[in-house]
């Protein structure tokens, strides 16, 4: 259902487009995604085939959050022209099909489908983000070869297509480890990471949200149902550089957004652990919050500013605009992982699953580097109560779009018991 | 009752936080203040009031709270010393509404009957400390926090680490303490688990050489004392190795215990020599403090049923004390408007209250017979004299040493010729006088009265770690 929703609206409107004033367009698209999101919710917890297409609990969980940041997104952007409300859209879709299926081929289709239009999201404010969107082009076809690869020597290995199916044998292995390269690039695991900061920093801010929430949660499901079954221990390799590389890289930044990029990969660090140590829950609640934090902070920076934010203009924020402030503060806390916010639970769940399968020595890894992530969490969060003039022009809405937020983080930190069920269910 | 009590403060002080005036404040740290005595009264012993709710099941992790004699020990001088802040420090709504938040997280702390709760609110209690400095420090707050939070973080993370460690490796099916207790951690990994909780609750404490977030914390907080007196109380740590890193890890503490013993001994002494070369009255508050939570440890750490005894009385009675002392310092600082030492003098003419409630919380403080320092110390002493006598000779020289630092600092500033007059106590004041003095004396004077509830949890301490029979 919500692929047929996604896709009806995806064709109509690329035909409307043409015709309908933008701002009746964008509000086409918000109420494609959220009919979308809707569907999500009234079919929840019944799963639904169709050939590859599978729409079960994993496709459920992460497309909702896929949906989500999307649906930030658009509500963020204010520009004249309707293709880039249809991109969003379009990568929607693709997101969606990359959750909901187990066939490699099709996984691919789905890949490239939410790749392209983030391509030329990329660009969007022409110049500046050129080299950003050409750099993230190459290193995603790149990924898209890889996994290209790994598909046709998974085939080789086990005559199956589907991800998933058990096999053995030094072919298996070198498959599985070039379709966890080609969607550790999207996941942006180091050290397939490096386009990352680049590109964070160099697209404009509301699209840096969606690439940060929304491709990481379809990615993860893909990477869930590729590497769960036996996760591959090459994937301990990737997770112990992630959290050692995104940490300590992001101490240095001064630039608001670059810092929140390294961090990424960081985070990509904690859910890999989550996927490797076997728990879906887990690992949908970790991206959960995730979601909520990084786009939190993402759609506060997209109000000062959709270019670079270096640390010194926040100073001051929460004296001009207290609501937006205090945001950022607990969206830096909740990343952080301090209670009672969200990203507490999210972490502890993490690090709870890694103690139970024995995994001390990844354990204690994400700690220390949880420990050093304080410091620039806290540069971030601390500096909107310095003094300076922050310009901050933010539209009501969201404004209470993130005041929402901040205060979901709070409560889902307080009764994490009430969703958690949900996320087990569904 | 337990939740009443610790959702009290929370509430009043949420709603403080967005706008409730100022008064009602103050009327609801009395009320929270007068429930605490009443509970502390009416607590049978035992583990009373317990209460359990699932926060994450499926996780073995549930809001369950109890009040055996030590949480209601604490409760009372945690909401008595909120409510005295609030009788005295000038300070807005919104600031004391951070500091009764404060105080219901860390009734929720010493409530907490499941590990992961502890920890939950060992971890929130952070954020009201650190909106305090934030909005209301000096200069170099920003320097402070840093401090602060690093090195509070790099003890919970390995603290956290200790958690999961502790139920995965002793198999306890949740986080409950009755069931970790059953389960304790045997072997070799006993140790680490303690040193988990040992890093953390060290730097709470602090014992040296991890003291360092706590000078730069006190000097760049608000001047009314209001935070520094919570900051006091939010000394948690020697209550939580009582409670939690030994009882869990016995085994592990055995084998570190002369090292805690030695570092114990050591922050006394050290405290004591930095507070009385310290110049102005939050350095010597700081660090007496220090050397205070020094001496406690050394009594937890002794292993001894008189010792913990002494070592816990002695933690909540300076609770009461540093943090009444923090609060007249701020009263202090709003007459002359200075903390340091030197300009003060001669202030017992133009004002004897003042002058004789700082001798009273001096002399409670150095542990004169008679006043609630003194229960502590002796107990605390005789205990540590059993397990080490070397070092139970080195921790008493720092009460030697009290007694010069405070005296000192008193007699500067009481004393001898002073430049100008200043206003005595007033209004409320002398309430504050009064509550503080009457506290002093009742701990000071009937301490078998507070220790009642307390002995049991010290025998059953001292079984865990092998003694008794």
């Amino acid at each position: 259902m919500t692929l047929l929703i996604l896709a009806f609206f995806s064709v109509t409107l690329t035909l409307l487009g043409f015709f309908v004033p933008v701002p009746l367009f964008k509000r086409l698209v918000i109420l494609g995604l959220s009919l979308g999101l809707l569907s999500l919710l009234v079919g929840w917890g019944r799963p639904f085939a169709f050939g590859p297409y599978q729409a079960d609990p994993v496709s459920q969980a992460f497309t909702l959050l896929a949906l989500l940041g999307a649906l930030w997104t658009v509500g963020l952007v204010r520009t004249g022209r309707f293709e880039f409300y249809l991109l969003v859209l379009y990568a929607a879709l693709g997101m969606h099909l990359l959750a909901s299926t187990r066939h490699l081929v099709l996984m691919l289709v789905a890949l490239e489908a939410l790749s392209l239009p983030l391509y030329a999201l990329a660009t969007w404010r022409r110049g500046q983000g050129l080299e950003a969107a050409l750099k993230y082009f190459l290193l995603g076809a790149l990924a898209a070869a890889f996994f290209l690869y790994g598909a046709a020597l998974h085939y080789g290995a086990t005559g199956s297509f589907l991800a998933g199916t058990p096999g053995e044998g030094p072919l298996y292995a070198l498959a599985l480890g070039l379709l966890l390269v080609g969607l550790g690039f999207k996941v942006a695991l180091a050290p397939f990471h490096f386009w990352t900061p680049d590109v964070y920093q160099g697209s404009p801010t509301p699209v840096v949200l969606f690439m940060a929430t929304s491709v990481k949660a379809a990615a993860f499901a893909a990477l869930l149902r590729v590497a769960a079954p036996g996760a591959p221990d090459a994937l301990a390799l990737l997770i112990a550089f992630s959290v050692v590389l995104g940490n300590l890289a992001a101490l240095s930044q001064k630039e608001a957004k670059r810092l929140l990029a390294y961090s990424s990969i960081a985070h990509a660090g904690y859910m890999a652990l989550a996927l490797y140590t076997g728990n879906a829950q887990a690992l949908g609640f970790y991206l959960l919050t995730y979601v909520l934090g990084t786009g939190l902070a993402f759609a506060v920076l997209s109000e000062i500013s959709p270019d670079r934010v270096p640390l010194e203009r926040l100073r001051g924020l929460f004296h001009r605009d207290p609501l937006l402030g205090l945001a950022l503060f607990l969206s830096a806390l909740s990343l952080l992982g301090l209670p009672p916010l969200a990203g507490f639970w999210g972490k502890y769940l993490v690090f709870a699953e890694a103690a139970k399968a024995g995994q001390w020595g990844l354990l204690v890894l994400a700690l220390l580097t949880s420990a050093i992530s304080a410091y620039y969490y806290l540069a971030l969060g601390l500096s909107v109560f310095g003094r300076g003039e922050a310009e901050a022009r933010p539209k009501p809405l969201a404004r209470s779009v993130a005041l929402l937020v901040a205060l979901f983080l709070l409560l889902l930190g307080l009764f994490p018991g009430a969703l958690l069920p949900a996320l087990a269910a569904g | 009752m337990v939740i009443a009590a610790i959702l009290l403060p929370i509430l009043v002080g949420t709603l403080l936080l967005v706008g409730l005036p100022r008064g009602l404040g103050v009327l609801g740290a009395g009320l929270s203040f007068l429930l605490n005595l009443y509970l502390f009264l009416a607590h049978p012993g035992g583990v009373a009031h317990a209460v359990q709710a699932p926060l994450l099941p499926q996780a073995g992790i549930y809001w369950a709270f109890g009040l055996d004699g030590l949480s209601a020990l604490f409760f009372l001088t945690v909401a008595l010393t909120v409510f005295l802040g609030a009788l005295v420090a000038r300070v807005e709504g919104r600031f004391l509404g951070l500091a009764l938040l404060m105080e219901g997280l860390l009734l929720g702390l010493f409530a907490a009957r499941d590990l992961l709760v502890f920890y939950l609110f060992f971890e929130a209690a952070l954020l009201p400390a650190l909106l305090m400095l934030l909005f209301y420090g000096g200069e170099g707050r920003v320097r402070a926090l840093y401090t602060f939070l690093l090195f509070t973080l790099a003890g919970s993370l390995p603290m956290l680490a200790a958690i999961l460690a502790a139920k995965a490796l002793g198999g306890s099916p949740s986080f409950l303490l009755e069931d970790l207790l059953a389960h304790p951690v045997k072997g070799g990994a006993a140790l680490w688990v303690f040193l988990g909780f040992a890093l953390a609750f060290a730097i709470k404490t602090p014992l040296f050489p991890l003291h360092a977030w706590l000078p730069p914390f006190h000097q760049e907080n608000h001047p009314s004392g209001l935070a520094d007196a919570l900051g006091t109380l939010y000394k948690v740590g020697v209550f939580a190795f009582f409670r939690f890193a030994i009882p869990l890890a016995p085994e592990g503490f055995q084998e570190v215990q002369g090292l805690l013993l030695l570092l114990a001994a050591l922050s006394a002494l050290y405290g004591a020599w930095l507070a009385f070369a310290a110049r102005d009255f939050k350095t010597l508050l700081a660090y007496a403090g220090l050397s205070h939570m020094g001496v406690a440890a050394l009594g937890v750490f002794s292993g001894t049923e008189e010792g913990a005894l002494g070592g816990l009385y002695l933690l909540a009675a300076s609770g009461v004390y540093t943090g009444a002392l923090f609060l007249l310092a701020g009263r202090l600082h709003e007459r002359v408007g200075t903390l340091e030492i030197g300009p003060y003098r001669g202030l017992a003419q133009s004002a004897p209250g003042m002058a004789a409630l700082a001798l009273f919380l001096f002399l409670a403080m150095v542990g004169l017979p008679g006043l609630s320092g003194f229960p502590g110390e002796l107990l605390t002493l005789l205990g540590a004299y059993k397990a080490s006598p070397w070092l139970a000779a080195l921790a008493f020289l720092s009460v030697v040493a009290s007694v010069a630092y405070a005296l000192t600092a008193f007699q500067k500033t009481f004393w001898e010729e002073g430049p100008r007059p200043v206003e005595d106590l007033r209004g409320a004041e002398w309430g504050f006088a009064a509550l503080a003095v009457a506290t002093l004396l009742v701990m000071g004077l009937f301490p078998g009265f507070f220790l009642k509830g307390l002995r049991p949890l010290a025998e059953a301490f001292f079984r865990t770690l092998g003694g008794g029979a």
